[in-house]
């Protein structure tokens, strides 16, 4: 239902633009002012995180991945997404738990480098607004005691639960290269500072991980992230004609 | 002026990006052992009581060896819920099987699960008829502290 909505949101914004663009064109505008319009739809952005697929490949998890896209409406100014699934066995202190989920984060990058004429890097800082829903299973535990007679590992049974329909709401603040390597495909890294707005609590448990906003701390609403982009830019190219007799 | 924003942002990447370590603080709370007294049923009194080669069942070791107490203190098995020791008195061994319900708590990511304990009603002595232990009573069957007495021994 949240994501129906996140989905919708998404759209409307695209449409938005749309709508602006067409007006735009219907004004009179010799087809030599194009490029000094104010809304400037030019680069759509599709590319993948490398760094989930190669670390859940090398520990044994399933496939995590993320999907990243942008679209550039301003001429330092684009709207961006990313979805992401993520499946993830997580060795903390106490307990030892799976991690699994999808999330999908949206918002903006701003684009703060000055391009020499025919070059196109970034260095940018952006928003998003990300959501999250997950599950964490617990596989096996040490029960704290001072005693240790008995073996205080649970490898089944007790509390060894799924916990699932988890969900979690939060910011990210980023910063973040893209350099293009070959013509239209760029590689890139952000570095993400992450504010959470809500977390479900599990009954007997809390979410020390959530996919997408990674290692929740105690009494912490701050968290960290990265990705290592690639990326492939398709230019937009729209036919402005000269304006209709 | 750009350039500069965006150096005040990866030092406040750097700053913020180091987490505060999780620590269970001294002084949580704790999983508890199991409190027993004695009741000579002679008198109807508790009285300290001397025991040998304290051993759970199907452990190798001997958790103690020899002791003199009138509260006696054993650990439980808390990813189980039966645990039994076998307790040697004049040289007579008994077997003490406590029933309980282990309750797993959560405290934090520190700190973890720590368990609770609820003593069954079927708690009881095996040995029977040839062992020093003559009957069993349950006065508090809940253990979240070590203050108060769990268990009497008949003997």
């Amino acid at each position: 239902m949240k994501r129906k909505r996140i989905y919708i949101f998404i759209f409307s914004l695209s449409t938005i633009n749309f709508i602006v663009g067409q007006e735009i064109q219907n004004e009179e505008i010799d087809s030599l002012d194009v490029k000094e319009k104010f809304i400037n739809i030019d680069k759509l952005s599709i590319g993948v995180d490398l760094y989930k697929p190669i670390y859940s490949s090398t520990n044994n998890d399933d496939l995590s991945y993320e999907l990243i896209t942008s679209l550039r409406i301003f001429k330092d100014f684009s709207i961006a997404a990313e979805i992401g699934s993520l499946d993830k066995y997580i060795e903390d202190e106490n307990v030892n738990f799976t991690s699994t989920g999808e999330y999908i984060k949206f918002g903006f990058d701003y684009n703060l480098f000055n391009n020499w004429s025919g070059m196109d890097n970034s260095i940018y800082l952006g928003m998003r607004f990300a959501t999250s829903s997950f599950n964490n299973k617990i596989e096996n535990y040490t029960v704290r005691n001072p005693d240790s007679y008995w073996s205080n590992n649970v490898l089944n049974g007790f509390e060894t639960i799924n916990h699932s329909n988890q969900n979690a709401n939060w910011f990210e603040f980023l910063v973040g290269i893209k350099v293009e390597t070959i013509k239209n495909i760029y590689f890139g890294i952000s570095l993400r500072l992450n504010r959470l707005i809500s977390n479900s609590s599990p009954n007997n448990f809390t979410n020390l991980y959530i996919p997408g906003f990674n290692k929740v701390t105690d009494d912490n609403s701050w968290g960290s992230g990265f990705n290592y982009t690639l990326t492939y830019s398709l230019p937009l190219k729209f036919n402005k004609k000269a304006p209709i007799k | 002026m750009f350039i500069r924003s965006y150096k005040f942002f990866l030092l406040f990447f750097l700053i913020t990006s180091c987490e505060k370590d999780d620590i269970c603080l001294q002084g949580s709370a704790n999983t508890n052992r199991i409190t027993i007294e004695f009741i000579n049923s002679e008198f109807e009194t508790t009285s300290s009581l001397s025991l040998n080669n304290i051993r759970g069942i199907n452990k190798d070791s001997i958790i103690y060896e020899d002791i003199n107490t009138d509260k006696l203190r054993l650990p439980l098995n808390a990813s189980s819920n039966r645990t039994d020791y076998i307790l040697n008195y004049n040289e007579i061994d008994d077997t003490l099987s406590i029933k309980y319900k282990a309750i797993h708590q959560y405290l934090n990511r520190g700190c973890g699960f720590i368990s609770n304990f609820i003593i069954d009603n079927s708690t009881e002595n095996l040995v029977n008829s040839s062992g020093w232990i003559k009957k069993i009573s349950i006065v508090k069957d809940s253990i979240f502290n070590e203050e108060k007495t769990n268990l009497y021994i008949h003997f």
